[in-house]
């Protein structure tokens, strides 16, 4: 089966006055039909860079300087306005982080959804209406009719990104990008939000890239992860693999840091130390090295190498070994 | 032409309120200085302004010229020897006339403004504070004038009054207070009910001295650019009751009587006294609106108060 | 929003109520009392003191204002000696073309305005937005009598395209000779357009860098749709607010005109009032232009609500 969407040794650079900034360096992952890819990271690590430029809605300033983005097998690099204009919408859906300020406050919200099918010519205006009622009603909206005619700021915060969703959908999109979509919500809205991904992706048929820097949301809502770090792709394994054996160290100071149910009492919640790189300035080879709780001089003298086995790739100069490290070291020991 | 629109903020309700309070928090004053030095046309403003300064203020100190006693026989010359700009309708010497002329129009709207802003922030503080019906009777007064077009109510007052720098000083301002009472009032009523003027008020504190002390860094920037365009309409201002034969009566000079007595010779082709006094009006308001706008940027105001 | 417009539209009654007792104070302090701008200045004392007490001049100042309101209530708004008319008369005449002077010059200004708002915000901070900004920054800043002598100059005494004088007469006659407006319409625009397109300037890059323009782009729409169908919309509502607050300067920029050209308008009327002290007609137009003030900010509180829903129902 062809890959849809397909990112190989992505360079992307921000300029801003006189300074530029390599906001995300050198990355490579795939994603297949039907699947949904988790990329994490703090914020300012480059993921949602990654995803404008998988739209190629770059902010202004910022550019790919090399690699190449495929989607179903159409290089979008260098796409001249007019194509990229043609892809997005249609061919790649996005849901945005806030569906306060993403959504027009002067249009109503009927019209809103149904802009893409105008937009791509793919019906008529009470074509495109019914539409977007219909699909309002799928994405679960009671009375979708009445709400068609409402305003953005009617609606809850939990309403309004499922008309979010409905938009990014209209035109049957094969790949959808969500940016961060559920973190303006509460935490129950949230899980509902999630739930309507998992099943609108059955129904549809689509791949997710799904931008988050909660760890909570990858478990769930995941089939592979993207770990990312100032730029740099950390690690990136299938969400199980991930799970079972993380062996980069900033993985292992992301996962640390999420409280569970186990954390005995009075036990102080692991932090990662510092703030992630300022990407303007001097970056150790390493880039997560400064904070590393496990950093040597070789992480300051030497770059990591990317290595991979089978689904499972990193770059770390002193990966956290695994229980199946430990068990063949111990069966490799000389008695 | 003088000119008061109320700030949109003012008279739109309760969202547009907040944008503006939200819009005038304190900024570094190195910031602000950066932005406003990035600003080309601000910095286009600011030499036109100083270049204008030194020909009208330094400029009598070069370029020696009687401006006092008139000579008929040298009447409407053209520009030439001895008088690079001409002579005007009672001969006196054009080039010099704009000089001293540019002192006090400069003078007079620099003191307008100055009257304009100690008013606005005295009445706005003093409504702010009170609050209740002391502030919506301040207030509606505030809004009465306000709804009387300044050159209307110009007119009249000069009816009154007979026309003196001073005078013009005092009228002028009493038409700009509006604007920054509002702005002061606004930002006094909302540093009023802020938690820590509570608290000191709680402690048993002076509230009016707290808020002076925070009222001053939070309108500073709103004051300061309303100011800087009060100043480029009362030029304007000035020029157009010269226009309407309200102005000052010589032999003191201005550039707005300057130009209205030169349009008399419109059709007699004596472009010499229609024109330089015409720029220098322009010159000098542009480079006070160019100087308010870029100010007005550099201190992040959203809420405009007009261009 | 009924009860918005309701306590709106009381405030703006209490204003107009202020302003007739500021007005009215005003004009009684006006050195020598209307007896004296009246009878001239060599009137005896006693041809002033039965001038007085024929016009009730001769009682208490709020005695006098309490006569004049409560026959303005009535609509008489008194009579002027000097034009020989009753001033409602006068008003009727003069308001119609004031207010087709005014509205024809601010629909000429936002025309222009909105266009180059709009350009100048897509080109911010490139020689195109500083060219445009510069040249209205200049035209603002022009004294408007000069501008229009500028204009009459090259306009109709060099190149003969329009008159330089007003049309005179009614406001049929003033309408059948559109050509005479052409140069008063185009000074009161010149010198506003800046007011206008500098709000539509910063207004459309406010909304340029919203959120919800970046889901348009996101949605495949191209640039002049996003302009036409999300941006200008949203850019334009405060645009026409700032048109109603907007209107004192435009009267006062009607008051110099009308002098220049010798229209017939309202700031004719005015000027030749307070150089003659014909105190009712002084009164009445300051009234006037007062009650078209406070009319303008009250529509533009209206505009903003109801061009903004999100406003519209927060005063529902």
């Amino acid at each position: 089966m062809a890959t849809m969407l397909e990112i190989s040794d992505l360079v992307v650079d921000i300029r801003s006055g006189r300074s530029t900034v390599r906001a995300v360096d050198g990355i490579s992952l795939t994603l297949d039909p039907g699947r949904t890819l988790g990329l994490v990271g703090e914020s300012g690590c480059g993921k949602s860079t990654t995803g404008l430029a998988v739209l190629g809605l770059l902010p202004a300033g910022g550019k790919v300087t090399r690699g190449s983005i495929r989607i179903d097998g159409h290089e979008i690099v260098g796409l001249r306005e007019a194509e990229a204009r043609a892809i997005r919408g249609r061919t790649v859906g996005v849901v945005f982080q806030d569906p306060m300020t993403a959504l027009n406050p002067t249009q109503r919200i009927g019209a809103q959804v149904a802009e893409p099918l105008l937009i791509h010519g793919m019906a008529n205006r009470s074509a495109a209406m019914k539409q977007a009622v219909d699909l309002l009603g799928e994405v679960g909206l009671s009375r979708p009719a009445a709400q068609a005619e409402r305003f953005p700021h009617e609606l809850s915060g939990g309403m309004r990104q499922r008309v979010m969703i409905a938009l990014a959908l209209i035109c049957g999109p094969k790949l959808l990008v969500a940016d961060e979509p559920t973190t303006a919500l509460d935490v129950t809205t949230q899980d509902q939000i999630l739930q309507l991904f998992d099943s609108l992706q059955q129904s549809r048929d689509m791949s997710i890239l799904l931008i988050t820097h909660d760890m909570g949301v990858v478990a769930g809502h995941t089939d592979e992860v993207a770990v990312m770090y100032a730029g740099r792709l950390a690690e990136l394994a299938t969400t199980h693999r991930l799970f079972g054996g993380y062996r980069h160290r900033y993985t292992e100071a992301l996962l640390e840091s999420i409280p569970t149910l186990d954390t005995p009492r009075g036990q102080r919640l692991a932090t990662i130390a510092g703030l992630p790189p300022n990407l303007g300035g001097q970056l150790a080879p390493c880039r997560f090295a400064p904070r590393c709780a496990h950093a040597e001089q070789v992480c300051f003298d030497v770059e990591p190498q990317w290595s991979e086995q089978g689904e499972h790739g990193y770059a770390c100069h002193l990966p956290r070994r695994t229980d199946a490290d430990l068990m063949t070291e111990s069966a490799g020991a000389p008695s | 032409m003088s000119i008061d629109l109320p700030d949109v903020a003012d008279t739109t309700g309760q969202a547009a309120a907040e944008d503006r309070q939200a819009a005038v928090e304190p900024k570094q004053p190195s910031m602000v200085l950066r932005r406003f030095l990035e600003n080309k046309l601000a910095i286009l403003g600011l030499l036109l302004f100083l270049a204008m300064a030194v020909f009208c203020f330094l400029g009598p100190l070069v370029y020696h010229t009687d401006q006092i006693h008139t000579r008929l026989s040298e009447q409407t010359l053209p520009p030439g020897p001895g008088h690079p700009l001409g002579t005007d309708q009672v001969g006196y010497d054009e080039l010099g006339r704009l000089m001293v002329g540019g002192q006090t129009s400069i003078e007079i709207a620099l003191g307008a403004a100055l009257v304009a802003v100690v008013l606005g922030v005295v009445w706005g503080t003093v409504a702010g504070y009170f609050g209740g019906v002391i502030d919506s009777f301040m207030m509606r007064i505030v809004d009465s004038v306000m709804s009387i077009p300044a050159l209307f109510l110009l007119m009249f007052l000069a009816t009154m009054f007979r026309p003196s720098v001073l005078m013009l000083i005092l009228v002028l301002g009493l038409l700009a207070w509006l604007a920054p009472a509002r702005l002061v009032r606004g930002e006094t009523l909302s540093l009023r009910s802020r938690e820590y003027v509570q608290a000191v008020r709680v402690m048993g504190g002076r509230a009016p001295r707290i808020i002076f002390r925070h009222l001053v860094p939070n309108v500073l920037g709103t004051i300061v650019v309303n100011a800087t365009f009060q100043v480029a309409d009362a030029i304007l201002a000035i020029a157009a009751i010269s226009f309407l034969g309200l102005g000052i009566p010589p032999p003191a000079a201005n550039w707005g009587g300057m130009l209205s007595d030169g349009l008399n010779y419109t059709y007699s082709g004596f472009w010499w006294l229609i024109y330089p006094s015409g720029i220098a009006i322009i010159i000098t308001v542009l480079s006070f609106n160019l100087i308010g706008d870029g100010l007005r940027d550099a201190v992040g105001l959203r809420a405009h108060r007009r261009l | 929003m009924i009860a918005f417009l309701v306590r709106r539209l009381l405030q703006a009654v209490a204003v107009l109520f202020i302003v007739t007792i500021m007005v009215f104070i005003l004009i009684h302090r006006l050195p020598g009392g209307p007896a004296r701008a009246e009878l001239g200045v060599q009137a005896t004392p006693t041809a002033i003191a039965s001038f007085n007490q024929q016009h009730g001049f001769d009682k208490s100042l709020w005695t006098q204002y309490w006569t004049w309101l409560s026959e303005l209530l009535r609509g008489d708004l008194g009579y002027s000696f000097k034009e020989n008319s009753t001033v409602s008369a006068l008003l009727l005449d003069r308001l119609p073309k004031t207010a087709l002077l005014a509205g024809v010059s601010v629909l000429v200004a936002v025309l222009l305005a909105i266009p180059l708002g709009v350009v100048q915000a897509l080109r911010r901070n490139t020689i195109v937005d500083y060219v445009f900004t510069a040249v209205t920054f200049v035209l603002y800043s022009t004294p408007s009598f000069w501008l229009s002598l500028i204009l009459v100059l090259v306009f109709s005494v060099n190149l003969g395209w329009v008159p330089a004088q007003a049309p005179q007469g009614s406001i049929g006659a003033v309408l059948s000779q559109p050509s005479g407006l052409v140069l008063p319409v185009a000074t009161i625009a010149l010198i506003s357009v800046a007011l206008y397109s500098r709000y539509m300037r910063s207004s459309t890059i406010d909304n340029l860098t919203q959120d919800y323009v970046r889901t348009a782009r996101a949605k495949g729409a191209a640039i002049s749709r996003i302009l036409f169908r999300h941006v200008l919309r949203n850019a334009i509502s405060p645009v026409l607010t700032l048109l109603g607050l907007s209107l004192p300067f435009i009267l006062s920029g009607t008051l110099i005109t009308e002098r220049v050209f010798n229209y017939p308008g309202m700031g004719l009327l005015f000027y030749n009032a307070a150089v003659t002290q014909d105190y009712p007609v002084l009164l009445a137009v300051t009234l006037i232009v007062a009650v078209a003030t406070v009319a303008g900010s009250v529509f533009a509180d209206i505009c903003y609500a109801l061009l903004d829903p999100r406003v519209r129902y927060a005063h529902a």
